[in-house]
């Protein structure tokens, strides 16, 4: 752990580079972003015939690029035809990635400085809370106009938000506070259940839950209740984990929360009222990005504002040294249930956008793979970290992606890479570091 | 009435008898010492009275509270506060973070206040900062308020410590060997600082210490206990030279070696 | 439904506990040493597996099968098992070496996810290097069925009983007389210690992890002659059942255990007739899917009243954040 002092460079491509960045706020890169996109739209389909690519880079061009490996690939183990000429493709494709998105991100971002810093002081004249939304709807919009291209974006994006959401729940617990807590995919998957229930029973006619209660044009309305109905039905069986799991102290949580997964699984496979094991399809379409980006953000600002507040600080004292914590009047058990509890709720909402995403739920959905998925995404981030959880979930599924032609290699790649991070960096790439959202939103004050 | 009382308190691990017949009490503004080799039960009793472990028999009655029974963290709420041997900090915490963190009882925005960002939380929590400044520059380690406490160096990680102790407001402190490790110069420093406190806020005392160049300086009234037993009581003087003592201490016997 | 019936799942059990003894065995002796969980190791009882199916088809084209053999079935059973046990040790080495032994000095939770990372890295390469279809193990000994008072046991069913209570002295021979043993049981007891006082950490602990490997191997070989279909998920679901069982006999504690595995195989397939009695005396229809479910709640019962598991010692040992 060793976050105290980075040595200082003074030299090296790298450093230049984030010295000529350094007075850019994220106002400037998000106008720099809007610019690519928007660029995108205009120009990528062009680019990409000009440039020869079968198809617009949907990835950043980083699908392409894996295409044409794993190409190579199954030309040597298998010995299936490859084409030469699409070697090609490579650089290609990185041409594209620096025209389309290097290129103007960095014009604009650089060029924006002045206007983007000044617009920021004078956003933080109100509350921050203005300073916030603006920003945020202005990341909205990129992501809005990147996804517009292709259903193939769409769905990556609101999947990768959503698992931004469950690893940055399941941080609370296995970072803030320290515990190893496998019950996870379990709380994902109540969440999911219960909010479908909600929504498939009352709103929608089902083979498995029956013709629909009401029958409304607004009824999306509710969605919001859903997943909190969700979300409150996965804290309240979090609940039969933390009464037992917080009277005791070491690594007792692990154990009965892994039992309490499997019991979860187990549970949906047989209950024939929710549909066994062939579980409940028919969701609404009611997750829209708009719905997505809205509850992430808002459950990341609970879950920072948590953990940054002299409660949720409990956490880190009850994780360093309990008897000490107790000692300093902190009421550990409650606040261990209280984030254990918290952490479940965020897991249940996850759960639930994630059933109306892909419009179905199934048990198998919720196995120890998903576990392996979601701890890899928290400890490759970063423990104890909000940066963390997020570069964690978008770069574990940005992989996942990039490699899916690689098909069955994917599973090598990213173990090794996870290993190779827990190795050099055991707790993650960006661990302990704290989310001020006044110093993200504000300007960059460089002398 | 004193302050802390205890009352014939005795525990036992599993069939060792760690403390037995204990009797203590405490005035208001009263430091008192207690000796005696390693292995004599001296954080026991510190253990026993804050609540980490359930006496077997007797009472402790503070503030004509009784106390058995109550876990720790209710009894530092009440006010006694306590410092551990081994410091205990948290490592991955700032300085300002580990006073703030002992102000936890006397917070009141709740949960929801802390998931929402209310204005009652922002208010508490401003107040909780500017209370713990305080207290860092009362122990004089406010320059370090920011940096995470593992980087300090010892003497002022014992005085982070002392400060976040203080900060409950306690009426009795208990110091579990304060000045352990330390130069001969970051010893005075420290009962300088231990004096301090004690005559800014009225405190009582409750010393365990080694050092009898300390127990000189600070105590009143010292005990000394040996395999779990009060031997001798009464001004430092008196205890230290107390043959009982010294053959508890040294032995009878000459050592060969 | 009779006695008979009874003693039929029993026996059943026996066997299907002895697994699960094997397997929670490598868990637990990793755990007593470096107090972390070797995640794993359920991958390594499928590579032992796999690595029993090489070896005995190895075997048999060598000293032929059938009516050629040369060698009766049982020689080359125990070949087999014996040459896998060997081979599935440096599989152990190699995973402490490459997984753990970086990370020793690394919170505990970043450990478990190499192990676990591990795990997935075995079963991808099984399924690269075989093509992920189950392969048939070959059955070497013939399979003769004893009629016992009306219950009828075969002969693989005691075989893989004793041999797994066997190679389960044979361990605590192993822990309790001899000068390695002495060294992991004082390695257990404080592993930070110990070594100052000459103990070879990294040794003992690789040798921990090649013992426990050895051991799933045998018990994989075991369960391809019970069940001949393996496919490359098999240390998926049954690896962490086993680790359950590991955690129910108290972590770190060896009979526990043992113990533990036979009492998990017990509950499991005992399950199956205690919901068909309730049904028959309440007339309900609960159907026998419903095992896991309550195997796990029982377990989970088990572990609320006794948390350290049964022959657990109370650690408190926190993450080494």
């Amino acid at each position: 752990m060793d976050e105290t002092l980075a040595p200082k460079q003074t030299g090296g491509i790298f450093y230049r580079v984030g010295l000529f960045f350094k007075p850019v706020p994220l106002l400037g890169y998000l106008i720099g972003f809007l610019v690519c996109v928007l660029w995108e739209q205009l120009a990528g389909e062009g680019l990409s015939s000009l440039l020869g690519l079968p198809k617009m880079p949907i990835l950043f061009g980083l699908l392409t690029i894996f295409k044409v490996l794993a190409g190579i690939v199954n030309f040597l183990i298998k010995g299936d035809a490859f084409h030469w000429a699409r070697l090609v493709e490579i650089p290609m494709a990185l041409v594209y990635l620096t025209v389309i998105y290097l290129v103007p991100l960095a014009l604009v971002a650089r060029a924006a400085v002045k206007p983007a810093n000044a617009m920021a002081r004078y956003l933080q004249k109100f509350p921050l809370i203005i300073t916030a939304l603006v920003q945020l709807g202005l990341m909205y919009a990129v992501l809005h106009v990147w996804a517009e291209v292709s259903d193939y974006r769409l769905i990556f994006l609101k999947l990768t938000l959503i698992a931004v959401l469950f690893t940055l729940s399941l941080n609370i617990i296995n970072g803030y506070m320290g515990e190893f807590s496998c019950s996870h995919p379990g709380f994902m998957a109540i969440g999911a259940y219960m909010s479908s229930l909600f929504t498939v029973g009352l709103f929608a006619s089902d083979k498995v839950l029956g013709d629909a209660v009401f029958n409304f044009s607004a009824a999306y309305l509710t969605f919001p209740l859903a997943l909190i109905f969700g979300g409150l039905m996965a804290s309240l069986c979090a609940l039969i984990i933390a009464i037992p799991s917080f009277k005791t102290r070491g690594d007792y949580l692990a154990i009965i929360s892994l039992a309490f997964l499997f019991i979860v699984k187990s549970f949906f496979e047989n209950m024939q009222a929710l549909g066994g094991s062939r579980g409940i399809s028919g969701q609404p379409d009611w997750a829209t990005l708009p719905v997505i980006f809205i509850t992430m953000a808002f459950g990341i600002w609970t879950i920072n504002n948590f953990v940054t507040s002299t409660m949720g600080k409990a956490l880190n004292a009850v994780r360093d040294d309990e008897s000490a914590a107790e000692a300093m009047t902190v009421d550990t058990r409650k606040t261990k249930m209280a984030a254990f509890l918290f952490g479940a709720f965020w897991a249940g909402v996850s759960g639930g956008l994630l059933a109306h995403v892909l419009r179905y739920v199934n048990p198998a959905m919720f196995s120890v793979q998903k576990l392996a998925e979601v701890l890899a995404m928290v400890y490759f981030g970063g423990l104890n970290s909000v940066y963390g959880s997020i570069v964690g979930a978008v770069s574990i599924s940005l992989l996942g992606e990039a490699l899916r032609p690689l098909e069955i290699f994917k599973w090598i790649v990213i173990p090794l890479l996870l290993i190779l991070v827990m190795i050099y960096r055991p707790t993650g790439l960006i661990a302990f570091k704290e989310f001020n959202a006044r110093q993200v939103f504000g300007p960059k004050e460089v002398d | 009435m004193p302050l802390l009382h205890v009352t014939d308190m005795s525990h036992n691990f599993g069939g060792l008898q760690a403390v037995s017949g204990y009797n203590l009490s405490l005035d208001p503004g009263q430091i008192t010492g207690l000796i005696g080799p390693n292995g004599a039960g001296k954080t026991t009793i510190f253990n026993l009275i804050t609540g980490i472990y359930r006496p077997t028999q007797g009472s402790v009655e503070f503030d004509g509270e009784e106390l058995v029974g109550k876990k720790p963290n209710e009894t530092a709420s009440m006010g006694l506060a306590r410092t551990f041997q081994e410091m205990k900090l948290w490592r991955h915490m700032t300085v300002l973070e580990h006073i703030k963190m002992a102000r936890y009882s006397k917070l009141s925005y709740g949960l929801w206040g802390a998931f929402l960002d209310t204005p009652k939380r922002r208010l508490e929590e401003r107040q909780t900062t500017d209370l713990a400044m305080e207290y860092l520059k009362m122990f004089a380690v406010d320059q370090f308020a920011d940096q995470l406490v593992v980087n300090l160096p010892y003497g002022a990680q014992r005085r982070v410590e002392m400060a976040r102790a203080m900060v409950i407001e306690p009426k009795v402190l208990l110091l579990d060997e304060p000045t352990v490790g330390m130069t001969p110069d970051e010893m005075m420093a420290m009962i300088e600082v231990v004096r301090k406190a004690h005559e800014r806020f009225n405190l009582a005392i409750f010393l365990i210490e080694h050092r009898l160049r300390v127990v000189h300086e600070l105590c009143q009234h010292v005990q000394a206990l040996v395999f779990g037993q009060v031997l001798v009581e009464g001004t430092p003087t008196e205890v230290q030279n107390h043959p009982k003592v010294i053959e508890a201490y040294i032995g009878q016997q000459e050592v060969e070696f | 439904m009779t006695v008979n019936f009874l003693m039929q799942n029993l026996i059943n059990a026996l066997q299907w506990g002895s697994f699960y003894a094997l397997i929670a065995l490598g868990y637990s002796m990793v755990y007593s040493i470096l107090m972390l969980f070797n995640f794993a190791h359920g991958d390594i009882f499928m590579v032992g597996a796999y690595i029993g199916l090489g070896v005995s088809l190895g075997l048999l084209s060598l000293f032929g099968s059938g009516a050629a053999a040369v060698l009766p079935g049982w020689v080359v059973l125990v070949l087999t098992i014996l040459i896998s046990m060997f081979l599935t040790a440096f599989v152990g080495i190699i995973v402490e070496r490459v997984g753990y032994r970086p990370l020793r000095e690394a919170p505990r939770a970043s450990a478990a996810i190499t192990g676990l990372m591990i795990g997935i890295i075995l079963e991808t390469a099984n399924i690269l290097f075989l093509g992920g279809s189950r392969l048939k193990f070959p059955q070497l000994i013939e399979s003769v069925t004893y009629n016992i008072g009306g219950v009828y046991v075969t002969n693989k069913k005691i075989m893989i009983v004793l041999v797994s209570i066997g190679l389960m002295l044979a361990l605590h021979q192993l822990i309790t007389r001899t000068k390695w043993g002495m060294a992991m049981r004082a390695m257990a007891y404080d592993y930070v210690v110990v070594p100052l006082v000459g103990v070879p950490m990294n040794t003992i602990a690789a040798m921990t992890f090649a013992i426990g490997s050895a051991l799933a191997a045998a018990a994989g070989i075991l369960f391809g002659l019970a069940y001949p279909v393996l496919d490359p998920y098999m240390g998926v679901s049954f690896g962490w059942k086993a680790f359950v069982a590991a955690i129910l006999g108290g972590r770190g504690s060896i009979m526990g255990a043992c113990i533990a595995g036979f009492m998990l195989g017990f509950i499991e397939i005992m399950t199956v007739p205690a919901i068909q009695i309730m049904n028959r005396l309440f007339s309900l229809n609960i159907g026998s899917n419903f095992r896991d479910l309550i195997a796990y709640s029982i377990v989970l019962l088990i572990l609320i009243f006794r948390p350290h598991g049964l022959f657990g010692q109370a650690y408190s040992a926190k993450l080494r954040l």
